[in-house]
C-alpha cells in the first residue's frame, strides 16, 4: 500500500538561489492518480525526480508505503534502483542501442525473472499498449507515439507500486495527445497503480488526474479533486492559473468603473466582510441581461460595451469594455449581439470568486454569498 | 499566490520542523556521495592525471634551475641547487647564439614561411574548392587533404633522394645521380623545410578557411551588391573581414604546429647544421645537457601556450561574427570561364607536388638500385624482399627484416594500448565531468587533461624523460621501457580523448541512465549495459584518431624510444641515420599507408569529417 508522503521538503540548488522546492508537504494516497500540476519552474519535475530518487533533498523526508527513503534527518537515501518505482521522462529516454522488446525486458532481466514467464510478461505488456509488431525495431524507427509507448511499457513490465510520469505527453500532436490522455486513464483503471504525473497543462490535468496539487515557485498552492481546484481556487494564482479563457480579477482598491462597482456591491451587500481585495469572475459565469434571463437577486451588474466577438468554434468569446477594464465572456450560445452594442451583464453572487489582500480565498466571503442566494 | 499554503485535506502539516543539524545533513551528503563510484573515480582521475601530466611537466621546469646530475663540478654547486646557470648557457652565454637564438630565428623563419606559402596555397585552394565550378571539384576536395594524413617527413624523405648531394654520405639523391649538383641551399636547410611544412600544413587553410567560405550566408553579399557593390569591393568589405577569424585561427594552428615539428628539419636541417628549437632541444637531451634543454623546452611550450591563448582569442571573436539563421550557404558558384582548365591544372599540380611526387620518389627510390637510372637491370624487389644482399647491417629486404616487424609490433602494441587506453578514460573523465556533483573536480579534470595540448610532443617528452629518467621513490627508473612510451602518449593524447568523451556525454544526458536507474541498474550494470554501449562511436573515434596520429608521431618517440623499444618512427629515423636510404623510405611509405588508410577507415566507421579531428 504504497502512500507516499512528503514532509517538509526542501530543494535549493546552491546556498544563495532560491528553494526550487520550499516546505512541501504532500500525501498522495494508494492508487490515486495525482497531478502536480504548474507552470515551468514552480518544482514539480523536482518535486517528482525527488520522490524517484534521482534528486537529493536538501531537507525533508519522503516516505513510501511504511518505509522511509528518503531522510536528511535519520541519514536515510534509498537509491532510484531500490525504489522499485517506475519513471517516464518527457523525452522518454529509450535506450537508443536496444531495441523495443530488450528496452521493454531491460527491467525483468535485472529482476532475474525465468525466461518464460519474462516473455510472457513482456507479450502481455507490449499488446496491452499495442506496440507488439514493434518488438525487433529500434528506438529510432518509432513514430513520438509509439515511441510513447514503449517508455510506458518499460515502465509497466515491472509493475512498479508507484508510476511517475514526468510531461509525458507534450512531445505528441493534439490528436495523440488525446488518445494517450485515454490510455493513461485506462491503464490506471486496469493496473491501480499509484500514478503521479507531472505537467503544466491544466486539461492533462482536469481530465486525468483524481487529485492535482498546484505548484509555484516551488511552493504548493492546493490539493484537490479537479473539480475542487476550478470552483473553490484557494487563491489568486491557482484561480489564475486554471481555467482558459483566464478568470477576470477585479481589484477592489483599483480606480476603474469596474473596481468602484465591486467595492460598492460589497459595502452595500455585505459590510460585515472585511479585507476584500479582489474578486474573480470566470468567463463562464459573465451572463448577458435580457427578456429570457432576467437579473437573479444579489447578482454583480453592470453595463458595458460589446467590443469584440471571438468564436472559437462551438463556442464564443465575447470581449465586454468597461471604461479602463475589460472583461471577458466564453458562451456556448450564439451571441446575439454586434460590435458596439451596450448590454447589462450579471454574475450571480455564489459564482463569485472573493479574495482577500494577501490573494487567498475569503472562506466567510464564500459562507456569506452562498447564504444570501435567495430568489 | 503569495508563499503561503492552502488549507487542505491532502496538506498534512507538521506543526514544528524540526531542523536536522549540521551533522545529520554532513550525514545525509556522504551516504549520497559515497553511494556511486563517480565522484571517487573522478579524484583517483585526477590523481592520475596529475601525476601524468602535471607533475612531469613542473619536474621539467624545476630542472631548469637546479644543478643536474654532473654539472656540479662546472657551476660549482651541489646537484640539486638552485641556479641560474641554465639560463644563462640558454640566453646569454657565448654558446646561446647556437644553443637558442638562432634555433629560435629559424623556427620563427620557418614557421612564417610555411604559413605564407602554406595561405597563399591553401587560400586559393580553398577559394577554388568552395566558390568555383572548377572541374573536379569533390574529388580535390579529398585528395588535396592527404598530405595531412601523411607524415609530414615523408616528404623530407622524399627531397632528399631527390635533391640529396654530396655534402654528407650515403647514397646521392637523382639530380646528383643525374650530375647536377644541387646547391647546399637547395638539398638542406631552410628552403625545404619551408616549403614541406608549408604543403603540409596547407590542408588547415583548405579545411578551416573552406569551410568558413562554404558556410558564408551568400545573402550577406547579395545584400552588398544590391546596394551597389562591385564585386571586389564585396570580396575585400565583407567576405575577407569575416572569414578572417577563421583564417587566423588555421595560422595559429600552422605555428603551434611547425613550433613542435622535429622530423623535417631533423632529416634536411642536420647536415647543414641548420638547427629549430626542437631540433636543438634534442641534441641537448642526446648529449645529457638536460637543464638547458629543459630551458628549451620550457621555451618550447611558452611559446606553445601564448599560442593557443592567442587562437582562443580569435575564436571567442569568431564566435561574434556568426551570423545566426543563414539559410543561404554558398550555393552559388562563381563561374570561372576560360580560367576552368588553368584552376583546375593549378589544383592538379599542387596534388602532384604535395603527394603524387613525393611518394611515387619514394616508391622508386625503393626499387631502384642506383638512383635515377631508369634501366631495367637497375629495378630490383630486394630491399623489400631480397635476401643476402652484400651489405653491413640490413642483409635482407625490409620486408624480411625482423626489426621492421618488432618495430612495427611495437607501434601497434604501445600506439594500441595507448590509445585504447586513453580512449577509455577520455569517456571516464567524459562521465564524471558530466555527472559529478562535485563542480570543482570536474573543472579540475577537465583543465589538467587540456594542458597537453599546450606542450608540444618534443617538449612533453623531455618533461617525461626529466621525471623518469632516474628512480623516484617506488617508482623505479622508466627509461628504455615501453611503459614510459605508453604513459607519455597517453598524456599526449589525453586532451583529444577527454574532448571526445565530455562531448559525448554531454550529448547523451542523463536521461537515457537514470531511466535505467529507475528500472533497478545499478552503477556498474548501467556503465555496462547502458552508457559504454550507447557511446560505441564516440569511443571508436576517440580511440582511433590519437591512434593515427600515434602511428605517424616521431618526436614523442624520438626522445623516450631506445633501440629495444623502437617504433615504426624511429626506426626508420634510425636506418636515416645509417644511411639505408631504401629501407628508410619503405618503411616510411608503410607508415603512410598505415596513416591514410586508418583515416579512410574511421572516417567510414564514424562518418565524421577529418575537420573534426585536426590537430590530432
Amino acid at each position: 500500500m504504497p502512500r507516499i508522503n512528503l514532509r517538509g521538503v526542501d530543494k535549493s540548488y546552491g546556498s544563495n538561489s532560491a528553494n526550487a522546492v520550499a516546505n512541501l508537504n504532500l500525501e498522495i494516497g494508494d492508487g490515486e492518480f495525482m497531478c502536480l500540476l504548474g507552470p515551468s519552474g514552480c518544482g514539480k519535475t523536482t518535486t517528482l525526480r525527488m520522490i524517484a530518487g534521482l534528486e537529493h533533498l536538501s531537507d525533508g523526508e519522503i516516505q513510501v508505503g511504511s518505509r522511509i527513503v528518503d531522510s536528511v534527518g535519520q541519514g536515510i537515501f534509498i537509491p532510484p534502483e531500490k525504489r522499485q518505482m517506475g519513471l517516464v521522462f518527457q523525452s522518454y529516454a529509450l535506450w537508443p542501442h536496444l531495441t523495443i522488446e530488450r528496452n521493454t525486458d531491460f527491467g525483468l532481466r535485472l529482476r532475474n525473472m525465468p525466461k518464460a514467464e519474462r516473455e510472457q510478461r513482456v507479450s502481455d505488456v507490449m499488446k496491452t499498449l499495442g506496440i507488439e509488431q514493434y518488438r525487433d525495431r529500434y528506438p529510432s524507427q518509432l513514430s513520438g507515439g509509439q515511441q510513447q509507448r514503449v517508455a510506458l511499457a518499460r515502465m509497466l513490465a515491472v509493475n512498479p507500486e508507484v508510476l511517475l510520469l514526468d510531461e509525458p505527453l507534450s512531445n505528441l500532436d493534439a490528436a495523440l495527445r488525446l488518445e494517450m490522455r485515454a490510455e493513461l486513464k485506462r491503464l490506471h483503471n486496469e493496473f491501480k497503480t499509484t500514478i503521479v504525473f507531472v505537467t503544466h497543462d491544466q486539461w492533462e490535468a482536469m481530465t486525468l488526474a483524481t487529485t492535482i496539487a498546484v505548484m509555484s515557485e516551488g511552493h504548493l498552492q492546493q490539493v484537490g479533486t479537479p473539480n475542487d481546484i476550478y470552483d473553490r481556487p484557494a487563491n489568486r494564482f491557482v484561480a489564475q492559473f486554471v481555467g482558459n479563457p483566464p478568470i477576470n480579477i477585479v481589484e477592489l482598491a483599483g480606480k476603474s468603473t469596474l473596481s468602484r462597482m465591486a467595492s460598492d456591491y460589497f459595502t452595500a451587500r455585505y459590510p460585515n466582510l472585511s479585507n476584500v481585495g479582489s474578486m474573480g469572475i470566470r468567463p463562464e459565469s459573465l451572463r448577458i441581461a435580457g427578456p429570457d434571463a432576467p437579473v437573479p437577486q444579489g447578482a454583480f451588474t453592470g453595463n458595458a460595451e460589446v467590443t469584440g466577438i471571438l468564436p472559437t468554434g462551438g463556442s464564443w468569446i465575447v470581449e465586454l469594455t468597461l471604461p479602463g477594464e475589460k472583461l471577458f465572456m466564453a458562451t456556448h450560445q450564439s451571441p446575439e449581439m454586434s460590435l458596439g452594442d451596450r448590454i447589462e451583464f450579471f454574475v450571480k453572487a455564489k459564482a463569485l470568486h472573493v479574495f482577500d489582500r494577501q490573494g487567498n480565498r475569503l472562506a466567510e466571503a464564500d459562507r456569506a454569498l452562498s447564504a444570501s442566494e435567495v430568489h | 499566490m503569495r508563499r503561503r499554503e492552502a488549507h487542505h485535506h491532502a496538506v498534512s502539516r507538521p506543526d514544528a520542523r524540526v531542523a536536522p543539524s549540521r551533522w545529520q545533513r554532513l550525514r545525509y551528503k556522504l551516504r549520497i556521495a559515497m553511494r556511486e563510484p563517480t565522484t571517487l573515480i573522478g579524484v583517483l582521475a585526477a590523481l592520475l592525471f596529475a601525476y601524468l601530466i602535471v607533475v612531469p611537466i613542473i619536474s621539467m621546469l624545476l630542472d631548469a634551475i637546479r644543478v643536474q646530475l654532473g654539472d656540479g663540478r662546472r657551476i660549482k654547486a651541489e646537484t640539486g641547487e638552485l641556479t641560474w646557470y641554465y639560463l644563462e648557457r640558454t640566453f646569454t652565454s657565448r654558446v646561446a647564439r647556437s644553443l637558442f637564438w638562432e634555433p629560435l630565428a629559424n623556427t620563427l623563419s620557418v614557421a612564417f614561411g610555411a604559413i605564407v606559402l602554406s595561405v597563399i596555397v591553401g587560400g586559393i585552394l580553398a577559394w577554388l574548392l568552395a566558390r568555383t565550378d572548377m572541374f573536379g571539384r569533390k574529388w580535390f576536395a579529398t585528395a588535396l587533404i592527404v598530405p595531412y594524413m601523411l607524415p609530414a617527413w615523408t616528404f623530407a624523405l622524399a627531397w632528399t633522394t631527390l635533391f640529396k648531394n654530396r655534402t654528407v654520405g650515403g647514397q646521392v639523391g637523382w639530380f646528383e645521380a643525374l650530375g647536377f649538383s644541387p646547391p647546399d641551399w637547395l638539398s638542406y636547410g631552410r628552403l625545404p623545410v619551408t616549403l614541406i611544412l608549408a604543403l603540409h600544413y596547407a590542408p588547415f587553410i583548405i579545411l578551416l578557411f573552406g569551410n568558413a567560405l562554404r558556410r558564408f550566408d551568400s545573402q550577406l553579399e547579395d545584400s552588398a551588391r544590391i546596394l551597389g557593390a562591385g564585386r571586389v569591393t564585396v570580396t575585400r568589405k565583407i567576405i575577407l573581414p569575416l572569414m578572417l577569424p577563421s583564417l587566423l585561427s588555421a595560422i595559429v594552428l600552422i605555428f603551434a604546429k611547425c613550433l613542435g615539428e622535429f622530423g623535417v628539419p631533423y632529416v634536411l636541417g642536420l647536415p647543414v647544421n641548420f638547427d629549430v628549437l626542437a631540433t636543438s632541444l634534442y641534441r641537448n637531451i642526446s648529449s645529457r645537457q638536460t637543464g638547458v634543454a629543459a630551458v628549451l623546452a620550457g621555451c618550447i611550450m611558452l611559446i606553445g601556450i601564448i599560442t593557443i591563448v592567442i587562437d582562443a582569442k580569435l575564436i571567442k571573436e569568431a564566435r561574434r561574427f556568426v551570423t545566426i539563421g543563414s539559410k543561404g550557404s554558398m550555393d552559388r558558384l562563381q563561374p570561372l570561364g576560360a580560367m576552368r582548365i588553368p584552376a583546375m591544372a593549378f589544383a592538379a599540380g599542387i596534388f602532384l607536388v604535395s603527394v603524387g611526387l613525393p611518394l611515387l620518389t619514394l616508391f622508386l627510390s625503393t626499387v631502384m638500385k642506383v638512383p635515377a637510372r631508369f634501366t631495367l637491370d637497375n629495378f630490383t624487389l630486394d630491399y623489400w624482399i631480397g635476401t643476402d644482399l652484400n651489405t653491413v647491417a640490413l642483409q635482407t629486404g625490409i620486408l624480411l627484416s625482423p626489426d621492421l616487424w618488432n618495430a612495427a609490433w611495437n607501434s601497434l602494441r604501445i600506439v594500441g594500448l595507448a590509445s585504447v587506453t586513453s580512449g577509455l578514460l577520455g569517456l571516464l573523465v567524459g562521465y564524471v565531468v558530466a555527472r559529478t556533483p562535485v563542480r570543482p573536480l570536474a573543472t579540475f579534470l577537465r583543465q589538467v587533461t587540456f594542458l597537453p595540448y599546450l606542450v608540444p610532443g618534443i617538449a612533453f617528452a623531455a618533461a617525461y624523460l626529466s621525471l623518469f629518467a632516474v628512480p623516484r621513490g617506488p617508482i623505479p627508473a622508466l627509461y628504455g621501457t615501453t611503459l614510459i612510451l605508453m604513459l607519455a602518449l597517453i598524456a599526449d593524447q589525453m586532451p583529444y580523448a577527454s574532448r571526445a568523451g565530455i562531448s559525448a556525454m554531454m550529448q547523451l544526458g542523463k536521461e537515457p541512465e537514470e531511466a535505467a536507474q529507475v528500472a533497478g541498474a545499478g552503477w556498474f550494470r548501467r556503465m555496462r549495459s547502458i552508457v559504454v554501449p550507447i557511446q560505441k562511436g564516440s569511443l571508436v573515434t576517440g580511440i582511433l584518431l590519437p591512434f593515427i596520429s600515434g602511428i605517424k608521431g616521431l618526436s614523442l618517440f624520438v626522445v623516450l624510444a631506445v633501440p629495444s623499444t623502437d617504433v615504426l618512427t624511429t626506426y626508420s629515423l634510425r636506418l636515416v641515420d645509417y644511411h639505408y636510404t631504401q629501407a628508410a623510405n619503405a618503411v616510411v611509405l608503410i607508415i603512410a599507408a598505415i596513416a591514410y588508410f586508418g583515416t579512410l577507415l574511421g572516417q567510414k566507421l564514424t562518418r565524421t569529417n577529418l575537420a573534426q579531428g585536426l590537430g590530432g
